[in-house]
């Protein structure tokens, strides 16, 4: 499928959304170019170990409500700066998105609840800190908005044991999950290689999936090594064909980050007509993947 | 402050490292007195050698020699259950505010839902804190010392001896040490950070001035000079 045809598809105005890897790591970058070219707008993001991908999303004015336990390019922006201009008071698009922040330990386990189809997780973790006392979006407005959980936690006691406080937290609803892989058939077999940081939970726990690839391969190729998969097609909706498609960020096996990317998008992305001049001439000015890869291709340093 | 770092940790100790300075810390550990030290991460990759310095705790010069490249989930099980069974020796934390109790923000300046600065946000740092041992990592400047934080992202001691039980945590857990450019501070029995030692070439007097709440510094001793040994091994680290 292509790009175009699996984001007109699978991704609709006010979906929630999870996106895979780590940070500046195996993020799936074309997709979500895709999702900003397609203009979507509303969206609930499951962040996570977010990176400059969400920073875009963010930037261009596709996202809602960002659930947020880390969002930096690391190295690079230590905070990334549209999540910074949207939620700081003087920010230049301040109050343009609504947040909840989390532990990412909790956002792991909430991801990996909803793949084994749990409700709710409990857990020790933000207990005595203001990821409790303090809710980025109350009451009142999660009412407004069926896809957030109408409470952020619910504070419970153990029923095993009485003398033991837990932190009850709703496993979230997934729209639709992204995911870039260096391996994949056309009926969705996905073969990831190296980490696969919370891949394979943001699949099976979305009712759709969208996954990028570095090589389409025949699904008897996969079948031959079973061993070696790691993603079933029928957690997989569409696949699309897109060599160095987590560009700027890494991909075990194939290519490191595109450090002059990160290094120029922190400088632009400080300001708003910064980053939608460097959208505009360093990422849109191209029709395709492969022709903005032509823009980055000169000044990449390629490693594996 | 690397060699600071570096001395915190004990052969044969297994630590969670964040990046930057710890991560320097940690190779200089693992190069001179702690060869036998192991060092995870947050993003499930364990047991690594990185030979250049990584980005962040996903980056992929960290899979160097790794043990496993579990998912992140299993980085979490491991680290509350191994924590409580005494495998995992300290967790390293950094932040943009502490108080006397080793309470950490690393979320925002402000109010928080429209704040003045805002910062990453938790990261793994609330799942360390709530489980493990720290050591915290930070700049000793009077904003960043200060007697109240404007957000708590990870607990330290609470608010003293029975804090961290009151408050529903384990009370046998919490923060060892803090180490900074000028020094390191521990917590006492009543869990209030005092000075432990100060650095050579700073004395208790810059202590006081660039902490913003009171601190004892009657115990404290001058630290040792960094060795010829851990200045020759910091320098190849850090080689560009």
């Amino acid at each position: 499928m292509t790009v175009r045809e699996a984001v007109e598809r699978f991704v609709h105005d006010g979906d929630s959304v999870a996106i895979g890897g780590f940070v500046t790591n195996r993020r799936p970058y074309g997709l979500v170019y895709e999702i900003i070219r397609q203009k979507r707008r509303g969206l609930y993001i499951e962040g996570g170990p977010s990176g400059g991908d969400i920073d875009m999303l963010i930037g261009a004015g596709c996202v809602a409500a960002l659930m947020v336990s880390y969002i930096a390019n690391s190295g690079f922006s230590m905070v990334c700066n549209r999540f910074r201009n949207a939620v700081e008071s003087d920010g230049d698009i301040s109050g343009s998105i609504m947040f909840e922040d989390y532990s990412l330990d909790v956002q792991t386990l909430a991801l990996h609840g909803a793949a084994l189809g749990l409700s709710y997780i409990p857990v020790k973790n933000m207990i005595g800190s203001d990821m409790l006392a303090k809710w980025g979006i109350s009451e009142e407005e999660r009412a407004k908005h069926p896809k957030l959980p109408p409470k952020k936690y619910v504070m419970a006691k153990d029923p095993f044991d009485p003398e033991s406080e837990l932190c009850l937290v709703p496993t979230p609803r997934i729209d639709v999950a992204l995911l870039h892989v260096q391996q994949a058939s056309a009926d969705g077999i996905c073969r990831i290689d190296g980490s696969e940081f919370q891949d394979v939970d943001i699949a099976v726990a979305s009712r759709h999936t969208i996954v990028s690839c570095e090589e389409l391969v025949d699904s008897e190729q996969l079948k031959a090594e079973p061993e070696r998969n790691t993603i079933t097609g029928l957690c997989v909706d569409a696949v699309v064909h897109m060599p160095r498609g987590a560009h700027p960020s890494q991909c075990f096996g194939r290519y490191d980050y595109d450090s002059r990317f990160f290094v120029e998008y922190d400088k632009a992305s400080r300001t708003k007509q910064g980053f939608e001049k460097f959208m505009a001439e360093k990422v849109f000015a191209a029709g395709t993947h492969s022709e903005y890869l032509k823009i980055w291709e000169q000044n990449t340093v390629q490693r594996s | 402050m690397a060699v600071a770092i570096s001395r915190q940790i004990q052969n044969g100790g297994t630590y969670i490292i964040g990046t930057g300075l710890p991560l320097i810390g940690a190779a200089l550990a693992k190069n001179t007195h702690a060869a036998e030290a192991r060092f995870i991460f947050e993003s499930g990759i364990f047991e690594s050698e990185p030979e250049e310095v990584p980005t962040s705790v996903s980056d992929l010069r960290i899979c160097r020699k790794a043990s496993v490249l579990w998912p992140q989930y299993r980085y979490v099980g491991f680290s509350a259950l191994y924590a409580k069974r005494g495998v995992i020796t300290a967790g390293f934390l950094g932040g943009a505010q502490i108080d006397p109790y080793g309470n950490l923000n690393a979320t925002s300046i402000g109010d928080y839902r429209s704040p003045r600065t805002r910062f990453t946000g938790s990261g793994g740092a609330n799942g360390i804190a709530t489980h493990c041992d720290t050591v915290i990592v930070m700049k000793h400047e009077k904003r960043r010392f200060v007697e109240r934080l404007d957000y708590v992202t990870s607990s330290g001691w609470v608010d003293g001896e029975d804090g961290r039980a009151r408050a529903g945590l384990n009370p046998s857990k919490g923060p060892q040490a803090v180490v900074t450019d000028l020094g390191i501070m521990r917590f006492g029995a009543d869990r209030r950070m005092y000075l432990a030692e100060y650095s050579c070439g700073a004395s208790p007097s810059d202590v006081i001035a660039n902490t913003g709440f009171e601190i004892d510094v009657s115990a404290a001793v001058e630290s040792k000079p960094p060795t010829e040994e851990e200045l020759n091994v910091l320098k190849s680290i850090c080689r560009p």
